[in-house]
């Protein structure tokens, strides 16, 4: 048997059990909107764990950190750093959204704006401005699966086909299992994951040179300032890295996928409990790292640094341990997808087409299941076409999604805060963000991050607009702390 | 005393992966082989969940 099709087989069998558990999961079960778009409300913290840590840990982040070990050094700890402030936030925050989205049967974060500021246009805009949002972040798990394929196939394959042949597949199980089956699939993913950052991040960088700590020696002899930050406002430097993690950690609950995954909990209390364990999940990212910097001393100079890992062990593992590891990377990329095309389509139906409220249960399912495979297609069509800037798509797109944060805190905590404020604001980051891409300026202006700067602008101009127009005793209320 | 506690528990984290960082920019000393940048943002990591459990623990739930 060659090594492609050992590799490529073992990822199969991978996907199968994965699907397989999935669909255990949702077997027999009545599909009402609210059982496929947010479980039914019913995870406890365990099965919540799983599902944001599957939606989190992308196949990207596991490449893309990598990646940038090996490419660029200190700016890759950004990734490490937002995380635990994220959580830290979303300890406070998150149990409140569940609260107001389990009184008022939310199933998309567009229909918490909407109902908390009584509009429904706000609630359009929201849910307009999430999924165009959505598909570049999509796109861009498609292009992580062409990298795992396209090394896994050991060059014999066609990448496109296989990315098409795999998204299909994705596709083709969001459909049936809804965001349950996507929850369980994604506990034999971290199962995987574990597994396979072991491999990259211990066993590889022991392999070659005894110890992760061998490594950053050797990286440290080869370039002394490999670890630390450029000074002050330089290009990725100290002020870029702190305003990073700040926003990234402002943005990071306001994806639509994280929304339906906060409404998917049981109660208040689970969502609590999962912020106080979700940080161990980055000590994984610390692995990644180890096996980038590996990278980079055993194979330098390659042309895509986020290849860098999964060369090593293309050119030095046997076959089976590159397609276990491709395998968990492929289902890495798999919940992530199908959580994203949940939330798109749930946001479409629900949010853009609002007048299937009169609709039965059922056929908003199904609805909601045809609106996936349209937005899928949407997204395989722009991967094809492959615009050029893709990465600027999405850092357009956490940023863009970040300009939700002052709407999602005012609601909880500001009563005179309108609808006008609101959406004025996010246009206005949304408009800042186009203005600096354009200019050339999308990650970062004077060093610091772009986003941040939309922010600050959207974030003002909804509070003049608000005190100019306030909201007449809007709804503010119900939200009572604690649960 | 306990409100003041848990307010300090809840934001010093988050103060240390973000306003800190400047002041853990360098590479000595290695602690456990890491440089000292990495090993800062590590410790508060590990840090993290435990400053939050006693968040958990201290609130009432009634």
């Amino acid at each position: 048997m060659s090594a492609s099709t050992t590799a490529l087989g073992i990822v199969a069998l991978v996907i199968a059990c994965a699907a397989g558990v999935g669909l255990l999961a949702v077997r027999r079960m009545r599909m009402t909107p609210e059982q496929y778009i947010v479980g039914g409300r019913s995870f406890g913290s365990l099965l919540l764990w799983f599902l944001m840590a599957g939606e989190i840990y992308t196949s990207f982040t596991f490449l893309g950190a990598a990646g940038w070990a090996y490419g660029k050094g200190a700016p890759a700890f950004y990734i490490l750093c937002y995380g635990p402030v994220a959580y830290a936030l979303s300890y406070f925050i998150a149990p409140l959204i569940w609260r107001a989205g389990k009184d008022r049967g939310f199933l998309t974060g567009a229909d918490f704006f909407e109902s908390q500021y009584g509009s429904k246009r706000l609630g359009s805009l929201v849910a307009l401005v999430g999924v165009i949002f959505l598909i570049p972040y999509v796109t861009l798990q498609l292009s992580g699966l062409q990298i795992l394929l396209s090394i896994a196939g050991y060059g014999t394959i066609d990448a496109r086909l296989a990315v098409g042949f795999a998204f299909a597949l994705i596709t083709a199980f969001v459909f049936v299992a809804g965001l349950r089956g996507t929850a369980w699939a994604s506990v034999v993913k971290d199962a995987l994951v574990l597994g396979a950052v072991i491999v990259a991040g211990l066993i590889i960088p022991a392999h070659f040179y005894h110890s992760p700590a061998a490594v950053i020696s050797g990286v440290l002899a080869r370039r002394p300032q490999w670890f630390v930050l450029a000074p002050g406002f330089a290009p990725s430097g100290v002020a870029w890295f702190v305003s990073t993690v700040v926003l990234s950690a402002l943005g990071f609950y306001m994806w639509p996928q994280s929304f339906a995954a906060v409404f998917s909990a049981k109660s208040g209390d689970a969502l609590r409990r999962n912020a106080v364990f979700l940080p161990f999940y980055q000590l994984m990212l610390l692995l990644v790292y180890f096996a980038g910097f590996t990278a980079l001393l055993v194979v330098p100079g390659l042309k895509n640094p986020d290849e860098s890992f999964l060369v090593v062990l293309q050119r030095f593992y046997p076959p089976w341990v590159l397609g276990l590891i491709a395998g968990a990377g492929y289902l890495a990329a798999l919940v992530p997808v199908t959580a994203q095309l949940l939330a798109a389509a749930s946001l479409v139906t629900k949010n853009l087409l609002g007048g299937l409220r009169e609709a039965s249960t059922s056929a908003q399912t199904a609805w909601t299941r045809w609106v996936v495979a349209i937005v899928a297609s949407l997204a395989l069509g722009f991967w094809l076409l492959r615009p050029p800037t893709l990465v600027e798509l999405l850092l357009l797109g956490y940023n863009g999604v970040t300009q939700f944060f002052p709407g999602v805190i005012f609601a909880l905590t500001w009563r005179r805060a309108s609808a006008a404020g609101v959406g004025g604001g996010i246009l206005a980051g949304i408009a800042t963000l186009i203005v600096a891409a354009v200019k050339g300026g999308a990650s970062s202006i004077a060093g610091i991050n772009t986003g941040l700067i939309a922010l600050a602008v959207n974030a003002t101009l909804c509070v003049v607009l608000s005190l100019i127009r306030p909201a007449r005793a809007r709804a503010a209320k119900e939200v009572a702390p604690a649960g | 005393m306990r409100r003041t506690l848990r307010t300090l528990l809840s934001c010093t984290p988050p103060l240390m992966l973000t306003l800190a960082i400047p002041f853990a920019n360098r590479v000595e000393p290695r602690m456990f082989g890491l440089p000292f940048l990495l090993a800062w943002i590590v410790a508060w990591i590990l840090l993290t969940p435990a400053c939050y459990w006693l968040v958990y623990r201290s609130e009432d739930r009634g």
